[in-house]
């Protein structure tokens, strides 16, 4: 009797797990066909992402998943080419620049009408920008689009003509505006008088009511499970032959929060692409599944953004702490940049995979990389030396280093834990300044609480990716400037404190100032020779990006910048 | 006869954790930055000309760095060496260690880890076990004596220790404690959490056996003779709760080994530089190609299962049952009878 | 008794505040909130002010308590800050899931495990139960988290079943609920197997003493066939210790199974859990630990009110006093 309950309990199992065999998954297209290009239109792209989003509404949240259903969903004025970084037009159709710099003109296409039939017109210009600026919403996109502190003033002229100003010449100008999605006035405007709206298209509301300028629509969120969107008919953007855009008929986001079975699903066809790069450790399997021709691996070149490793140099940050006296030293950074071996670092963190940077651009950044740049040596004994000079140095035999008062010299190293390119990054650090005698304790904490260290400059050290999301310089004030909010060393200060901070912020002010191509780069050569001497972030190793996606998808513009192959969601399409 | 296995097992597991330093051959944090994920060293008697040898390996070559491949350079011999520089077995050439389990992602011998993994694990388990055992006989024989409202708010306070999701506990602690620990005060962490979530295990049995005991006419007698209560509970209660309490310490021993790697999870468990089985599966549920290519790192997975294994044969007339459950401490243990 | 369901159901209610209280305040404790969480570096501190404003994130713990309790006591337990959302709802969503899982779960569990208790209590010596005893030590002994991803990777190779989700994208040919039991299959077998494990050797122990127990020997030397014996009689007696089980065992299963449920993607309230854990998103981690507290605390009593109904030895010591 046993034996037969059994029997039929693993018969249940082979006619469940049977099913599987006889019923692929078929795409229910709806407007199969090739366009005259040879690209094929319909289908469904099947992509992952590792977490849920926070809202539906880009100002609210500016994570990874967020900022996916903002760029299917809404539309920008302008679009800075991934692949190329020349900015092309989206909702402008042209621009024209006057007044050195300082003033905007952009024409808006004509006939563009919102995915609920609405007409788009230069009012919704408006309605992004004073949304953006509202005290009450606090929008996360409101740091990134002002100048020097200053927000840019909006006008329109006509329905289809807006004026942007800049409060001061402003050199990379329209780039900006990518950044910014257009939402329907005609939708959100009573949430923004309320004062609510940072709350509203919040994840309850229902899809229907998320209306949009995107290639796609919405159409279901189901929690912990998936986001399923279908192509939005009103599109406004045609593809090169004229056809409809998007290609895809459909579009479904598995929220897939473990790594492993992302992967796996990966590998084994039941997803068509990631919307990041694949981790160091997946390359192998991946590179097997390539080989056998289930999917196809592309090397995207280095990263432009490598992991960043920086002291907390606020003045006083550390009290009566005696080692007040040498944690914000230059030549600690600087002998710690000299210690670690790049190679090794490379090798260990990423198999390999990763090129050495010495300052805050990688040699991915093609126009504002300075290969003139000093490399720092890996010289243990000129570490030492420099250590040696801020009264660090082995007292006691003991092959560790010890301060005037035969104090350990030791700090703790803030990371984030769950991120293996951290975690390990981290490790080797410490092994590393072990052998100049420096001893690191490693902390991993939740990317929240490590935040939360750094806004209050409650940490030592920390090891964190302080990611640049454009290339341009002049984008990324928050970073360069002494009052920035993405100041790491010493966030959001009221005066520059030290003379090359204050000579920095003279040195981008200009850089932002000037249109002269040529004399940006010289300025910021300056600002990278600086910063080299000083080294307030320390960087050890930018890593090659690779990215993977099934057999099926084609038309891709792949970029090293995420989401690597889906920036330009439009126009990927997949054989059906 | 499988008791006996069941004990061997254990046994060994005892004196290789005891004689770590001597056993492993490498030192637990010391790592070989072009052999990470090395596979096992084979260790051969007669290289690929067919001629014998004294036991040797075949040192690995990186054949492809970012895909972590590696083959063996059949042109190298490395003799091992027995009970050379203080060590069991290690390789002669220091060039070519020797990986008996393969290397983790830092480029460590895992074998050497396991070794001393198991110091960490099985001490920090036994330290618990008894910690938990001290309470839980304290508490449940003071609620069985006693009676009453005594009784009645130890063994609620038990209920609330068992029902409470141990996991927020460990994070709330992790957050409240220094960001830095030493492995020592970690120790002392796990050692104190787990005796406390394992504690109304034992507490609960030992009540129930003192309440029934206390009513027998032995313990009757003996109030009658005059013996005071402390006398009455520890000269004639609690011995009664002996043979519970010593199948409770076994069970609780490898539920702890399983829960330590759990709470590496939230932070709490060791820092990564010191070997324990927690910290090396924890390790080994984040490499993505573990179940494909490099599986010795499950090493600590199987020598936890030859662990439990031990015990459950060592007891299994004893009618009592181990299990790992969904890797919360509290629901780790429960007796079969 | 009804006093004394009335006191433990009393005892279950503070149990439950208890635990969600705790977990909030701790969680609330934490350094790091659902802003620093969501803003990412990079926000200005004027910025992450006047979000903690608008969550209500900038009152003291005191007052935020206050406030969470004045409102639990109105059955309202605030509001997620995720998902926008009263976690009063959210719960029952995804504890729903959960129970399709756990229910599966149990059923495999007892399908397998009991019967094959049968044979290894009943015959200790053969090859065959020696083979499943070593079966059940080697599942009980494996960590759960590596036997989900060794599923996970299982199916992934053979390709027969989905391996992450609760359902597919668009309904496929056969219909939702063949769908469902796909993928239901992996995730349910990692739950399963330790269970049936544990129900294996709980039946195998406590068939072994019934056969033993001198009713079954009188029943055999009446010449009653020994398979009907077996199956009837000693079943019977020997199920009690294990239905003592099934209470704790379905409210330890209804609270959620963390590490299957993240590895295998299923939107059940132990993967909810860890979504609020990660967001900071204190109501809702007070939620779902309150609603786990309440799930094993039900499953507590109805243990012990089973074992009190089937074993009057169990019921004196449990309800003596109430």
């Amino acid at each position: 009797m046993c034996r037969q309950l059994f029997l039929a309990a693993v018969a249940a199992i082979c006619t469940i797990a049977g099913a599987a065999c006889g019923s692929n998954t078929t795409s229910n297209a709806t407007t199969a066909g090739a366009s005259r290009s040879g690209i094929p239109r319909g289908g469904e792209l099947l992509v992952s992402v590792r977490s849920e989003p926070r809202s539906f509404n880009r100002h609210a949240a500016r994570d990874t998943t967020t900022s996916l259903v903002s760029n299917l969903t809404q539309s920008r004025l302008v679009r800075v080419n991934q692949a190329t970084q020349a900015v092309e037009p989206l909702l402008a159709e042209s621009w024209t620049t006057e007044d050195q710099g300082r003033q905007l003109t952009l024409s808006l296409r004509r006939d563009v009408v919102f995915s609920d039939g609405h007409p788009f017109t230069a009012d919704d210009v408006l309605f992004a920008f004073e949304s953006v600026y509202d005290e009450k919403t606090g929008s996360v996109l409101a740091d990134s689009l002002q100048e020097g502190g200053k927000k840019l003033q909006v006008s329109a002229t006509d329905p289809h003509t807006v004026v942007v100003t800049f409060p001061a010449a402003f050199a990379p100008g329209i780039r900006l505006l990518d950044s910014l999605p257009i939402l329907p006035r005609h939708k959100l405007e009573g949430a923004l008088k309320a004062g609510t709206f940072r709350k509203a298209w919040s994840l309850d509301t229902p899809p229907s009511e998320i209306v949009g300028l995107g290639p796609f629509l919405l159409i279901e969120y189901q929690p912990g499970q998936r986001l399923v969107f279908t192509r939005n008919p009103k599109y406004f953007a045609k593809a090169p032959d004229g056809g409809a855009l998007p290609y895809l008929d459909r579009v479904v986001a598995e929220i897939i929060p473990d790594q492993s079975a992302e992967l796996l699903r990966l590998e084994s066809g039941q997803l068509d692409m990631m919307t990041s790069e694949i981790s160091p450790e997946a390359y192998a399997p991946l590179k097997r599944a390539a080989d056998e021709g289930r999917v196809k691996l592309l090397d995207l070149g280095v990263s432009r953004n490598a992991d960043a490793f920086w002291f907390n140099l606020k003045p006083g940050a550390f009290g009566e702490d005696p080692r007040a006296g040498w944690l914000q030293r230059d030549e600690l950074r600087r002998a710690i940049s000299m210690a670690v071996d790049r190679k090794l670092f490379a090798d260990t963190v990423f198999f390999g995979a990763g090129v050495p940077v010495y300052g805050p651009e990688t040699p991915a950044n093609k126009i504002w990389y300075w290969p003139g740049l000093p490399q720092t040596p890996h010289d243990a004994a000129a570490a030492k030396q420099l250590l040696a000079s801020i009264g660090l140095s082995d007292r006691n035999g003991d092959g560790m280093l010890e301060d005037a008062q035969n104090r350990p010299a030791r700090f703790t190293l803030l990371t984030q834990k769950g991120r293996p390119n951290l975690e390990r990054g981290a490790a080797v650090i410490r092994d590393e300044l072990k052998k100049i005698g420096l001893t690191v304790d490693v902390a991993a904490l939740d990317a929240g609480a490590v935040i939360d260290q750094l806004l209050h400059a409650k940490y030592e050290a920390l090891y964190f990716n302080a990611d640049k999301s454009d290339l341009d310089p002049g984008t990324n004030p928050d970073f360069w400037f002494s009052f920035g909010s993405a100041h790491m060393w010493n966030l959001e200060e009221k005066a520059p404190v030290t003379d090359w901070e204050k000579k920095i912020d003279e040195l981008m002010a200009r850089q932002i100032a000037t249109l002269d191509e040529a004399e940006r780069k010289t300025i910021y050569n300056d600002v990278q020779k600086i910063f080299y001497e000083h080294q307030p972030i320390v960087y050890f190793v930018a890593p090659r990006i690779y990215v993977a996606h099934s057999s099926r998808v084609v038309n891709l513009t792949p970029s090293e910048y995420r989401p690597q192959l889906f920036w330009r969601p439009e126009t990927v399409a997949v054989v059906h | 006869m499988t008791r006996d296995v069941g004990a061997a097992l254990v046994a060994l597991a005892l004196v290789a954790a005891g004689a770590a330093p001597i056993v492993a051959p490498h030192a637990p944090d010391s790592h070989f930055s072009q052999l990470l994920n090395a596979p096992p060293t084979i260790v051969r008697l007669v290289d690929a000309g067919g001629r014998w040898h004294a036991p040797f390996i075949y040192p690995w070559r990186l054949v492809n760095q970012l895909e972590q491949r590696y083959e063996e350079d059949r042109s190298t011999i490395a003799p091992l060496a027995w009970f050379s520089g203080g060590k069991l077995l290690r390789s002669s050439n220091d060039e070519a260690p020797l990986l008996l389990l393969g290397a983790d992602n830092y480029g460590r011998d895992v074998f050497t880890r396991l070794i001393f993994g198991a110091r960490t694990s099985l001490a920090l388990a036994i330290a618990s076990a008894f910690g938990a055992m001290f309470i839980g006989v304290s508490l449940g024989a003071a609620a069985g004596f006693s009676g009453g409202a005594v009784d009645e708010v130890l063994m609620r306070a038990t209920d609330f220790v068992m029902v409470l999701p141990a996991i927020y506990v460990a994070l709330a602690l992790r957050s409240v404690l220094p960001l830095v620990l030493t492995p020592g005060q970690v120790f002392a962490l796990l050692a104190a959490i787990f005796a406390i979530v394992g504690a109304p295990f034992v507490a609960r049995g030992v009540r129930a056996i003192v309440r029934s005991e206390r009513r027998l006419d032995y313990a009757a007698a003996a109030e009658a003779l005059g013996a005071s209560d402390a006398r009455l509970l520890v000269r004639h209660l609690i011995p009664a709760a002996r043979g519970f309490i010593a199948v409770q310490i076994t069970l609780l021993v490898p539920a702890f080994i399983i829960a330590e790697a759990t709470l590496s999870y939230v932070g709490l468990g060791f820092p990564d530089a010191v070997a324990s089985w927690g910290t090396m599966l924890h390790d080994a549920s984040t490499n993505i190609r573990v179940f494909a290519d490099f599986p010795w790192l499950l090493s600590p997975a199987a020598a936890m299962f030859l662990v439990v294994l031990g015990v459950n044969l060592a007891l299994q007339d004893a009618g009592t049952v181990v299990f790992a459950e969904s890797g919360e401490p509290r629901r780790g243990v429960k007796s079969g009878s | 008794m009804i006093r004394y369901f009335a006191r433990r159901l009393a005892f279950a209610l503070v149990l439950v505040i208890g635990v969600s209280s705790a977990t909030l305040m701790l969680t609330r404790l934490a350094p790091g909130d659902f802003i620093t969480e969501s803003l990412g570096t990079g926000a200005s501190q004027q910025t992450i002010a006047q979000q903690r404003a608008r969550y209500g994130l900038d009152k003291s713990i005191g007052a935020q308590y206050r406030d969470w309790i004045a409102g639990a006591a109105r059955l309202d337990l605030g509001y997620s800050m995720q998902y926008g959302r009263p976690v009063r709802d959210l719960i029952p969503e995804r504890a729903a899931n959960t129970a399709i899982l756990a229910i599966t779960a149990l059923l495999f569990a007892t399908l397998i495990g009991l019967p094959l208790g049968v044979i290894t209590g009943s015959r200790r010596g053969g090859a065959m139960a020696g083979a499943i005893r070593a079966a059940s030590l080697v599942l009980l002994s494996m960590p759960p988290l590596l036997t989900s991803l060794f599923l996970v990777f299982l199916a992934a190779r053979t390709g027969w079943l989905p391996i992450s989700g609760m359902r597919s994208a668009t309904v496929p040919a056969g219909g939702a609920l063949i769908d469902l039991l796909r993928h239901l299959v992996v995730p349910a077998a990692a739950i399963a197997l330790p269970l049936a494990a544990m129900l294996e050797r709980l039946q195998a122990q406590a068939m072994s003493e019934v056969i033993r127990a001198p009713f079954v020997l009188a029943t055999l030397a009446r010449g009653v066939p020994q398979s009907r014996v077996l199956w009837r009689g000693a079943l019977k007696a020997a199920l009690r210790p294990v239905a003592g089980v099934y209470g704790l065992v379905i409210g330890s299963l209804l609270s959620g199974s963390f590490a299957v449920e993240v590895i295998t993607a299923w939107p059940g309230l132990g993967s909810l859990m860890l979504q609020a854990l990660r967001t900071r998103d204190i109501y809702l981690v007070a939620g779902c630990a309150g609603a786990g507290a309440l799930f094993l605390a039900c499953g507590t009593l109805v243990s012990d009110v089973a074992l009190a109904a089937v074993d009057p030895r169990v019921s004196d010591l449990r309800t003596e006093r109430a």
